[in-house]
C-alpha cells in the first residue's frame, strides 16, 4: 500500500473528434471553472471580509477589496469578548482532544487489526462481526446514553469525557484489518524466527510497514473530530475546556459579537486544517480514495 | 458603611482568628455582561479579602445558553454552586428541588420576614413555593422602548412628539424609517426582541383581553379574538406582509447601540442604558437616543406593559453544607451593593432603597421605566415555560415566515401550550 | 503466568496475543458503543425528567405510542427525509459528473480536485456561520441570484421562507461534501482498467456509448458506496440546522430527527422520550442500509 500520486487519465471519456465534441470539451471546461468559482466563494469571502470593518461586511454591494484593509478583526477574535483569550485555548484544547484521539484511534486500531488477522484465534470472526456491527451505529443515538455513562463515570465536564467516547472507531479497525490481510506473512515469520515477540513484531515491523495507512486514519480521525460540535455541547460547561467549534457556537451568541469579528474567528479557525490540507493533501486524497478501495 | 456590613466584616475577622481555616469553593455561573463582569469581579476579591476561607469562582456564559449548560450540569449532578437566569427557566429548579431555600441568617438579612421586607411587594412571588422562598433578586427588568433620536429626525420626524403609542402606530412609523432596497431592509424602524415571546407577545396579547394560560390552569391561549389580532400583527409585520423585519435579522438591540443607522427603534431593559455607554459613549440619552414606554393596542381592555422578570440567584440542594452557605453568604454580600449594580450595570435589585436612592431617582429614564413597571405584568413561570415559550416561538414563526393563516396557527399553538401543561411531548 | 507459558503451544500463545491485541477494542465498543445501545433501550421505557432526582418510572413502550402519536416527531422525519433526499442525490450526481470531468482532462487534475476538496476541511460550524452571513438579506447570495436572473432588490429570503431554509441547509452541506465525494469517483474511475476500454473502442464504440455502456457499470460500486454513504451522512445532520435554528431560522422545516433528540433531551428535559427517539432513528438506519444493500446483491446476481 504504498503511497503514490496518481494522474488518471482515460478514466471517463474524452469528447474531442467531432464538433460536437469540442463543443462538450469546451462546456466541460466551462463548467469545472463555474464550480470551483462557486465553490471557493464562501472561502473567499470569510477571508476577504475579516479584513474589513464590521459595518463593511453586509453593505451591498459587497466588495472584493477591503477599503479600508484592518487587522483590529484579528484582535478582536482573539481576545474574545471579555478579554480573556480563550479563543486561542479553545483552539489548543482541540488540538490536544482531537490530537490525542487520532493518536489513540491509529494505536488501538492497528492493534485490533493485527490481532484479528495475523494472531488467529478462535472466537476473531465473531470478534471482527461485534465490532463491524457497531460501525452501524450513528453517534448521534448513542449520544444521550453515551451522556449518562459518562456523568456516571464522573468525566463530565473534563479532557477525558471529551476523549474517552471516542478513543477508538469501528471504522479505524476496518480500515487496518482490511490493509492488514494483504500484509505479507512472511516478514512476521522472519521476525519470530529471530526471537522477537509479539509486541516487537507489531512495533519493528507492523507499524513501520504501515505507516501510510495509518497516516490516513490518523488524519480521517483528526478532520473528524475537528469538526465535533454535538458532543462537546453536551459535555463541556466550563469555558476552559470548549473546544474550537464549541467557542465558534458561543461566540456567536454573545451580544458583544459583530459581524468582523465573527469572520475572523472563523478564518483564524479554518486555517490549521487548511494549512494541514496543503501540505499532506496527498494523504486527504488517499483518505477519499480508501473508500472506494475499501469496497473491492 | 451599613451595620449589616459591619457586623459581617466582624465577624469575618473573628473568623479568620478562628481555628479551622478550611477553605470553601463556591462556583458561581452567571450569563455574559460586561458592565456587571467588571462589578462583581471587584466584589468577589473584596469578598475573598473579608472572607479568606471562602473562594468564589464567576464563569460566565452567554445568555441564551446559559440554561442548556446548567441544564446538561444539573442533569449530570455536577451543577454550579449559585446560579442565576430568568424567572421562566429558574422555576423548574425549584419544582424539582434541584436548589434550597434561602438561608436568611448566612445571607445576613436575619429572618424570612425581614427578607420580604427588604424587597418589593410580589417581587420575590416567582421564587416563593410553599411559602419559602428560594431564590434572591439580582435584577427586575421590564423592557420598554429604545429609540434612536438620528433615526427619527432623519426620516423627517420629531422623535420627542412623534414616537408610537400604540401598536397601529408602531407599524406606521416603523414602515416609515425603515429603508429598503428593493424587499431588502437596509434599516429596521422596529423589531422586536426574538425570541423572548414570553416578555413581549404575552402581554400584547392580554391588552386585548387575552390569556396564556386559563383561570382553570388547565386551558391556555384563553381569547381566541386577542391572540389571533397578535398573530395577524406579526404576519404583518414579516415578510410576507408589510417585511418590516423578522427573526432571522440580526439582534437589533445589539445593533442599537452603535447608531448605524440600521435600526430606529428596539425594546430593552434599563440595563441597556450601562451597555450603550460601554459600547458607544458619544451616543447620549436625550440626544442620541431615549426612551418611550411599551406600546398599547389602540382598543385595549388593559392597560398593560411589558412583562417584567427576574433573575435570582439561587443555591445548588446537591452542594455541600459548607458550600451553600458560604454561597448564601456570598449573595448576602452581593446584596449589599444593590446602588453599585443598579449605578454601574443597570440592574435593579428591586429592593425598596435602591429605589428611594438618588443614584436612581437621577438615572436616565427611570420615570419612564417605573411607569411602565407599575402596569407591567409577571411574566410567565411554571413547570414547562421553556417548552411554552417554545410553542410561541413557533407559532410566531408560522405566521411571520411560513405565511400561515392564523387561525390555523391559533389552533396549534392551544393545543402545544396545553400538552406542554400536561408534561406531555 | 509465566511458568505455563513455557508449556503453551505456539498456536495457543499467538492466540493468547491475539486476544491481548483484540481486548482494549473489545472493551471499549463494550462500554461505549453496546452499552449505551442497551441503556438508551433501557432508559426509552422509562419517564425521566432530567432534572427530577426522582428514579426513572417504568412507562412500558409508552414513550414509543407518543412518539407514533406525536406530530412534531412525523414532522422530525419529514424533515430528515427532505434533507436527506435532496441532498443525497444532487451529491451523488454532481460529484460523478465533476470527477468525470476532472478525470477526462490532462490538465489541473491536482488542482481541480484539491479546489472542490477545500470546503471539507472547514469545520462544519465555520461553515454555518459563513454562510448565514452570505445567505443574509444584504448578503452575497441575494446580490448574487439578483445578478444571474437580472433583476434587483428581491430578497430571496434564504432563512426565512421554510422552503428557502431547507435549500439554504441542502447548500451548506452540498457545498461542504461535494469536493469529499468527487474524489471518491475519481478513484472509482481509476480504478477501471483502459484495456475494457480500448477494446471497446476499437469495436467502434462513440464516447457517449462508452460512458453509458462500460463506464457506469463498472463504476457501480463506487456509485453504490457513495450513495450508502451520503444517504447515512445526511441523515446525521446537525450543526448546521441547529446553528439555523438558533439564528433565527423557522425551526419546523429543518428540525430534523437528531435536533429533536437533542432538544428533547436539552430543553424538554424529557431524556426517556429522547431515548426512544434514538432507539427509532438506530432501527431506521439499520433498516434502510439493510436494504441497500439487499437490492445491490440482487442487481449483481
Amino acid at each position: 500500500m504504498a503511497l503514490q500520486t496518481q494522474q488518471i487519465h482515460g478514466g471517463g471519456t474524452r469528447f474531442r473528434r467531432t464538433p460536437l465534441g469540442v463543443v462538450a470539451n469546451l462546456l466541460g471546461w466551462a463548467l469545472l471553472i463555474v464550480a470551483v468559482l462557486l465553490v471557493l466563494t464562501p472561502v473567499a469571502f470569510m477571508f476577504v471580509a475579516s479584513f474589513m470593518p464590521a459595518r463593511d461586511i453586509l453593505k451591498m454591494p459587497f466588495s472584493w477589496w477591503p477599503d479600508p484593509i484592518i487587522f483590529e478583526n484579528f484582535w478582536h477574535a482573539i481576545r474574545g469578548n471579555d478579554g480573556r483569550f480563550i479563543f486561542p485555548r479553545a483552539l489548543l484544547n482541540s488540538v490536544f482532544v482531537s490530537g490525542t484521539i487520532a493518536a489513540t484511534t491509529v494505536l488501538f486500531s492497528t492493534m485490533a487489526g493485527y490481532g484479528l488477522t495475523k494472531l488467529r484465534f478462535r472466537g476473531a470472526g465473531i470478534v471482527f462481526l461485534f465490532i463491524l456491527s457497531t460501525l452501524m451505529i450513528p453517534f448521534e443515538t448513542v449520544m444521550i446514553p453515551l451522556y449518562v455513562v459518562i456523568t456516571n463515570l464522573g468525566m463530565q465536564n473534563s479532557y477525558a469525557g471529551l476523549i474517552v467516547p471516542f478513543l477508538l472507531s469501528a471504522f479505524g479497525v476496518f480500515l487496518m484489518r482490511q490493509s492488514l490481510l494483504s500484509f505479507p506473512d512472511e516478514l512476521l515469520d522472519a521476525a519470530r524466527i529471530d526471537g522477537a515477540s509479539e509486541p516487537g513484531i507489531f512495533f519493528r515491523v507492523v507499524v513501520p510497514n504501515l505507516w501510510p495507512v495509518m497516516a490516513v486514519l490518523a488524519i480521517l480521525t483528526f478532520e473528524s473530530q475537528w469538526d465535533n460540535l454535538i458532543w462537546p455541547l453536551l459535555v463541556v460547561q466550563s469555558s476552559e475546556l470548549r473546544t474550537m467549534p464549541l467557542y465558534v457556537v458561543t461566540f456567536m451568541e454573545e451580544k458583544s459579537t459583530n459581524e468582523g469579528a465573527m469572520v475572523a474567528v472563523a478564518a483564524i479557525s479554518s486555517i490549521p486544517m487548511l494549512i494541514i490540507f496543503f501540505t499532506l493533501s496527498q494523504y486527504f486524497i488517499r483518505g477519499a480514495n480508501v473508500f472506494s478501495a475499501g469496497k473491492e | 458603611m451599613s451595620r449589616r456590613r459591619l457586623t459581617v466584616l466582624s465577624f469575618a475577622l473573628l473568623m479568620s482568628f478562628s481555628i479551622a481555616l478550611a477553605q470553601v469553593q463556591v462556583e458561581y455561573w452567571t450569563h455574559e455582561d460586561p458592565n456587571r463582569t467588571a462589578l462583581e469581579e471587584e466584589l468577589i476579591a473584596q469578598f475573598h479579602a473579608e472572607h479568606p476561607d471562602i473562594i468564589v469562582t464567576r464563569v460566565t456564559h452567554p445568555s441564551n445558553t446559559l440554561a442548556q449548560l446548567i441544564l446538561t450540569a444539573f442533569a449530570a449532578s455536577r451543577g454550579p454552586d449559585i446560579f442565576n437566569m430568568e424567572t421562566f427557566n429558574e422555576y423548574p429548579y425549584i419544582v424539582n428541588q434541584r436548589v434550597v431555600p434561602v438561608d436568611p441568617v448566612a445571607a445576613g438579612f436575619g429572618s424570612y420576614d425581614a427578607f420580604y421586607a427588604a424587597y418589593l411587594d410580589g417581587m420575590l412571588d416567582p421564587v416563593t413555593v410553599g411559602g419559602v422562598p428560594y431564590g434572591i433578586p439580582l435584577e427586575l427588568t421590564n423592557w420598554a422602548i429604545f429609540l434612536n433620536m438620528n433615526v427619527f429626525r432623519d426620516a423627517g420626524l420629531d422623535p420627542l412628539t412623534d414616537y408610537p403609542k400604540t401598536w397601529e402606530e408602531m407599524m406606521e412609523i416603523a414602515d416609515q424609517l425603515t429603508v429598503r432596497d428593493g424587499e431588502i431592509i437596509t434599516r429596521r424602524g422596529f423589531d422586536f426582541r426574538y425570541p423572548y415571546y414570553l416578555n413581549f407577545m404575552v402581554p400584547m396579547a392580554q391588552q386585548l383581553g387575552g390569556q396564556l394560560i386559563g383561570d382553570d390552569g388547565e386551558s391556555a391561549i384563553v381569547g381566541d379574538e386577542a391572540w389571533l389580532r397578535v398573530l395577524a400583527y406579526f404576519r404583518e409585520w414579516g415578510p410576507h406582509g408589510r417585511n418590516l423585519g423578522g427573526p432571522t435579522y440580526a439582534n437589533a438591540r445589539a445593533l442599537f447601540n452603535f447608531d448605524n443607522d440600521d435600526i430606529g427603534m428596539m425594546e430593552s431593559g434599563q440595563y441597556q442604558i450601562a451597555r450603550i455607554a460601554n459600547d458607544n459613549p458619544g451616543f447620549l440619552p436625550g440626544e442620541g437616543w431615549m426612551v418611550v414606554p411599551f406600546p398599547v393596542w389602540e382598543d385595549a381592555v388593559e392597560d398593560l406593559a411589558g412583562a417584567y422578570y427576574g433573575h435570582y440567584w439561587m443555591v445548588n440542594a446537591q452542594s455541600s453544607a459548607d458550600e451553600q452557605e458560604a454561597a448564601w453568604k456570598f449573595i448576602g454580600y452581593m446584596t449589599e451593593f444593590a446602588e453599585e449594580f443598579f449605578a454601574r450595570a443597570g440592574l435593579l435589585q428591586a429592593s425598596q432603597a435602591v429605589l428611594d436612592s438618588d443614584t436612581f431617582r437621577n438615572h436616565p429614564y427611570s420615570d419612564v421605566f417605573m411607569a411602565d413597571l407599575a402596569r407591567a405584568p409577571a411574566i410567565y413561570y411554571g413547570d414547562a415555560s421553556p417548552q411554552i415559550k417554545q410553542v410561541l416561538q413557533d407559532a410566531v414563526e408560522a405566521v411571520m415566515l411560513q405565511n400561515r393563516e392564523p387561525a390555523e396557527v391559533l389552533v396549534t399553538m392551544r393545543e402545544g401550550v396545553e400538552r406542554a401543561l400536561r408534561g406531555e411531548y | 503466568m509465566a511458568r505455563n507459558s513455557a508449556r503453551l503451544t505456539v498456536g495457543t500463545r499467538r492466540a493468547l496475543w491475539g486476544w491481548a491485541f483484540v481486548v482494549p477494542a473489545l472493551a471499549f465498543f463494550g462500554l461505549f458503543a453496546f452499552y449505551p445501545i442497551v441503556n438508551a433501550f433501557v432508559l426509552s421505557l422509562h419517564r425521566k425528567n432530567v432534572l427530577s432526582l426522582q428514579p426513572p418510572r417504568f412507562v412500558g413502550f409508552q414513550n414509543y405510542v407518543d412518539l407514533w402519536n406525536s406530530a412534531q416527531f412525523w414532522n422530525s422525519w419529514k424533515a430528515t427525509g427532505i434533507f436527506t433526499v435532496s441532498t443525497a442525490v444532487p451529491l451523488v450526481l454532481v460529484s460523478l459528473l465533476l470527477a468525470t470531468l476532472i478525470v477526462s482532462r490532462l490538465r489541473l487534475q491536482r488542482f481541480f480536485q484539491m479546489a472542490l476538496y477545500t470546503p471539507a476541511v472547514i469545520p462544519g460550524v465555520v461553515a454555518a456561520a459563513i454562510w448565514l452571513m452570505l445567505l443574509d438579506p444584504r448578503g452575497i447570495a441575494n446580490q448574487w441570484v439578483n445578478f444571474v436572473l437580472g433583476v434587483s432588490g428581491v430578497d430571496h429570503k434564504w432563512l426565512a421562507s421554510p422552503d428557502m431554509v431547507r435549500l439554504s441547509t441542502v447548500l451548506v452541506y452540498f457545498w461542504g461534501k461535494l469536493g469529499f465525494f468527487t474524489i471518491i469517483f475519481i478513484a472509482g474511475l481509476g480504478g477501471i482498467p483502459t484495456s475494457v476500454k480500448e477494446a471497446a473502442r476499437v469495436d467502434g464504440a462513440t464516447g457517449a456509448q462508452l460512458y453509458r455502456y462500460i463506464t457506469l457499470p463498472l463504476l457501480k460500486p463506487t456509485t453504490l458506496l457513495v450513495s450508502i454513504m451520503a444517504m447515512i451522512f445526511c441523515m446525521r445532520t446537525f450543526s448546521t440546522q441547529y446553528l439555523f435554528t438558533q439564528s433565527g431560522a423557522p425551526r419546523e422545516p429543518i428540525n430534523v430527527v437528531t435536533l429533536g433528540i437533542y432538544t428533547t433531551a436539552i430543553r424538554d428535559y424529557q431524556i426517556g422520550l429522547a431515548s426512544a427517539m434514538s432507539i427509532v432513528l438506530l432501527v431506521v438506519m439499520f433498516v434502510l442500509a439493510f436494504l441497500q444493500f439487499r437490492v445491490s446483491r440482487t442487481q449483481d446476481g
